[in-house]
C-alpha cells in the first residue's frame, strides 16, 4: 500500500511507514509540544526526499514565523518557495472554507501551479471560533477535510490542546472522528523533568504502533525515541512506576535463584 | 528657486524615477507602505480587508480604502469568494519586481528618508 512518509523515522515506523495517500491526520497537543514542527518536517521532507510540493496554510502565525522557525533546523523555506515547490499561505478559517466549495478556487489554483501534494493547515483550533456548536464544527470540518481530500492532498492538521499536562477535558473527539489519523502529543513530568509523549490514536485503514514513544525536539526536528519503559499512566501527565518497578526501586531487584 | 523647491529637487534627482512613481502614484501613504510591505513579506495571502486589518494592528475601515486603492493600481488583486472580497498580490511579474525593487531600496537609510519626504508631500 502506498504511503506518505512523514520524514521522521520513528515516526514512519509507528505508522507502519507514514500516512495514507489523500488522508486527513490530525496531529494534537499544548503549546510547545512541537505540532508545527511536525507538520513543516513533513511538508519538507515531502518536497526534498519524495519530490512532493506542498502548502502550509496558516490561520494565525506570519509566514516569516514558519521561515525563521525552520531555518533554525536547517530548512530553507524561502529557496523552496522560490523553486515553486512550496507555497506559505496566509489566511483566515472562513474564506479557506468558502474557497473550498468553489470550482477552481485559491487553493486549487495554489496546488494546480505548483502541483503540490501535501498540506499542512495550521490550525484547525481555529475552525472552533466559528463553529461554536459541536455538531456544526463536526459539519465544517468534515466538509473541509474532503475538499482537501478532493483536492489529492494529503494533509497534517494541527490541534491545540488547552491543558499542559494530562487529558484534554475539549478533546476534539468530534474532529477525531472525521480524520483518518490522530497523533497525540504530551508533556509528561517524570523524575521531576519534562519529557514529552507521543502516542499514534488511530489509522484509518492501516496497522500503527500502540505504544507510547519518547521523542526530543532537536537542531533536525522531531526526534522519535524509545517507548516508555516501567511507566503507567503517562498519558495522564504524571506517570507512576509500574508495581514492579516500584518494588525494584525500594528494595532493589531480586537475585536470580542460582 | 525656494528652499523647499531645492530639497525637493535634490530629494527626487538622485532617485530611480521608476521607485519615484511607484512612491507617488501607489503607494503614497504610510497604510499603504505597511501594506504593501505586508504583502511583500508574505506573498500568498490571501484575506477580506477585516482580518488583513487584524493582521496589521490598524483600523479595518482605513486598511479597506488603502487595499482597494492599491488594488486599483495594480499591486494588488481582489478575488470574490462566496461573499467574501479578499485581496492578494499581484500575480503580474513586472509589479513583483518593482516592489521587490522598493523594499530592498527601502534597506538603505538615505532612500527610505526620501521616500518618506514624498509621501508626506503626496498626502499635504
Amino acid at each position: 500500500m502506498e504511503r506518505k512518509p512523514t520524514g521522521i523515522i520513528g515516526l514512519d515506523e509507528m505508522l507502519d511507514g507514514g500516512f495514507l495517500p489523500e488522508t486527513a491526520n490530525l496531529v494534537e497537543g499544548a503549546p510547545g509540544t512541537g505540532k508545527t514542527t511536525l507538520g513543516l518536517q513533513f511538508i519538507y521532507s515531502g518536497i526534498t526526499v519524495q519530490q512532493e510540493p506542498g502548502l502550509v496554510l496558516t490561520f494565525e502565525e506570519f509566514p516569516q514565523q514558519y521561515y525563521r522557525d525552520a531555518a533554525g533546523m536547517g530548512w530553507d523555506l524561502p529557496a523552496l518557495e522560490a523553486a515553486n515547490k512550496l507555497r506559505v499561505i496566509m489566511t483566515s478559517p472562513e474564506v479557506t472554507q468558502a474557497d473550498l466549495r468553489q470550482v477552481g478556487g485559491l487553493l486549487e489554483t495554489h496546488v494546480r501551479e505548483i502541483g503540490a501534494q501535501r498540506i499542512l493547515v495550521d490550525s484547525i483550533s481555529h475552525f472552533e471560533r466559528l463553529n461554536r456548536d459541536r455538531i456544526d464544527l463536526r459539519e465544517s470540518v468534515y466538509g473541509f477535510v474532503n475538499g482537501l481530500k478532493r483536492l489529492g492532498l494529503t494533509a497534517v492538521l494541527t490541534r491545540e490542546s488547552t491543558t499542559l499536562l494530562g487529558g484534554d477535558p475539549n478533546i476534539g473527539q468530534d474532529i477525531a472522528f472525521v480524520v483518518d489519523s490522530y497523533i497525540l502529543l504530551r508533556y509528561v513530568e517524570i523524575d521531576s523533568a519534562m519529557r514529552r509523549a507521543l502516542l499514534v490514536l488511530k489509522q484509518r485503514g492501516a496497522d500503527h504502533a500502540r505504544d507510547i514513544r519518547q521523542y526530543e525536539i532537536t537542531a533536525a526536528g522531531i526526534d522519535v525515541r524509545a517507548r516508555f519503559e516501567g511507566r503507567q499512566g503517562i498519558m495522564s501527565g504524571t506517570p507512576t512506576l509500574r508495581m514492579v518497578e516500584a518494588f525494584e526501586g525500594a528494595f532493589g531487584r531480586p537475585r536470580p535463584q542460582s | 528657486m525656494s528652499t523647499s523647491d531645492d530639497l525637493a529637487s535634490r530629494l527626487v534627482d538622485d532617485m530611480d524615477p521608476r521607485l519615484l512613481e511607484f512612491i507617488r502614484a501607489r503607494v503614497n501613504s504610510f497604510i499603504k507602505w505597511d501594506l504593501v510591505r505586508f504583502f511583500y513579506d508574505n506573498p500568498h495571502t490571501t484575506d477580506t480587508a477585516a482580518n488583513i486589518a487584524r493582521y496589521t494592528g490598524r483600523e479595518a475601515a482605513d486598511i479597506e480604502q488603502a487595499l482597494l486603492a492599491l488594488a486599483d493600481s495594480g499591486i494588488l488583486q481582489i478575488a470574490h469568494v462566496s461573499g467574501y472580497q479578499v485581496y492578494t498580490l499581484t500575480t503580474d511579474r513586472a509589479t513583483r519586481e518593482l516592489l521587490q525593487q522598493f523594499v530592498l531600496a527601502c534597506e538603505d537609510r538615505d532612500f527610505r528618508v526620501k521616500a518618506i519626504y514624498h509621501v508626506i508631500r503626496g498626502m499635504s
